[in-house]
């Protein structure tokens, strides 16, 4: 993947992505939903390729209003990513070359490596994630599950167990993935339907989306840095 | 300013430190006060026993009012960490858009219930109760 057609799909991807949210919020009150509203007609542009710099700008300075109105950010994690894509796209635009814009996309394919890799290592740290109990805890008191049904999976054991190292091991093993496109490719794949679960499940539709909306960057990043193999 | 760049570094430096432990988890209650009765208290936020294929699908596009459940779970947390009259006046104003319209005469009156494991057991603890304020004044 090249450096243009990276930037292009993280914009595609990132302009769905807050699409997405936008739209759904206008069920919100008007106070929240003007500003809300104003990033939607921003986001078309950025969907179809017009004015692409000036549209990444733009939703960049809705999104610092937007976390100044919630006082944080709306939707923890997801919009934090939103916000570090939209940074990284905003200096990739206003690099003075060629190397500096390589570097801002750069520093986002590191820090989506690094938001599985440290993600896994707090976990594997943590002797109720080993033991399976943390994410029992998450099914039987946390307020993630979407339904009251999924609470008894809290006392599902043996999946709880299974899942939780599942989890792990793919988040901490998740940088050696970058030893060659095809098992990079496979990752992402993996991570994506882990998204997809966690949607389903806890509700996180928005990080889906924007997780996706990373990954890009890392699938140029790793064909930039990696030597092909012979 | 100052607040703006304290509020963009974790996203610009995140600290990816997702479900690093599962913490107490808030409920958020609130009950309606009227001359010297009140209600009883009840749940903001009464998640479905079950859900559809078909809603599960839907979710994925259209789920504002679980992430809008999710922001309270925020003010929540943000409350007992670092209170702000934001967080407070956020949470009155999102119970009171929750609440049937036959109910909107009174003061409302919010509580931060927490639930932990304590061992093998659940353990709630109140950790919050606002002060109550008259519905009329909270801008929805």
């Amino acid at each position: 993947m090249t450096f243009d057609t990276a930037i292009r799909w993280t914009e595609f991807l990132l302009a769905f992505a807050i699409l997405q949210q936008s739209l759904e919020h206008l069920t919100a009150h008007r106070s929240e939903r003007n500003l809300v509203a104003m990033r939607i007609p921003v986001a078309v542009a950025l969907l179809g390729g017009f004015a692409s710099g000036y549209a990444v700008w733009i939703l960049m300075g809705l999104s610092v209003l937007l976390l100044r109105r919630f006082d944080g950010p709306y939707n923890g994690g997801a919009d934090k990513m939103a916000l570090l894509i939209l940074t990284c796209l905003s200096l990739a635009h206003l690099a003075p070359t060629r190397f500096w814009a390589e570097m801002a996309l750069s520093y986002l394919a590191i820090q989506v490596v690094l938001s599985y890799f440290v993600s896994g290592w707090v976990k594997l740290r943590n002797p109720d994630w080993r033991n399976g109990t943390a994410l029992r805890d998450v099914f039987g008191f946390s307020a993630y599950p979407v339904t009251g049904n999924l609470r008894a999976l809290s006392n599902a054991h043996g999946l709880t167990f299974a899942a939780s190292w599942a989890v792990i091991v793919l988040e901490v093993a998740f940088p050696l993935t970058l030893s060659s496109p095809a098992v990079l490719l496979a990752a992402l794949t993996t991570t994506a339907f882990f998204h997809l679960a966690n949607a389903i499940v806890f509700g996180l539709n928005r990080f889906f989306w924007i997780w996706l909306a990373a990954y890009p960057s890392l699938i140029w990043f790793q064909m930039r840095v990696v030597p092909p193999v012979l | 300013m100052r607040r703006t760049i304290e509020l963009l570094l974790p996203a610009l430096i995140p600290s990816w430190r997702f479900f690093k432990s599962v913490e107490a988890s808030p409920r958020i209650e609130y009950r309606i006060l009227q001359d010297s009765s009140h209600t009883e208290w009840k749940t903001s936020f009464e998640r479905p026993v079950s859900l559809k294929a078909w809603q599960f699908a839907l979710r994925l596009l259209w789920n504002s009012d679980w992430n809008d459940h999710l922001f309270m779970v925020s003010c929540a947390e943000r409350l007992t960490e670092h209170p702000t009259q934001h967080s407070i006046d956020e949470l009155n104003t999102r119970i009171s858009r929750r609440i049937d319209g036959a109910n909107l005469s009174g003061s409302l009156q919010f509580r931060l219930l927490f639930l932990s494991r304590y061992e093998h057991r659940l353990v709630k603890e109140i950790e919050y109760e606002s002060q109550p304020v008259p519905l009329s004044d909270i801008a929805t």
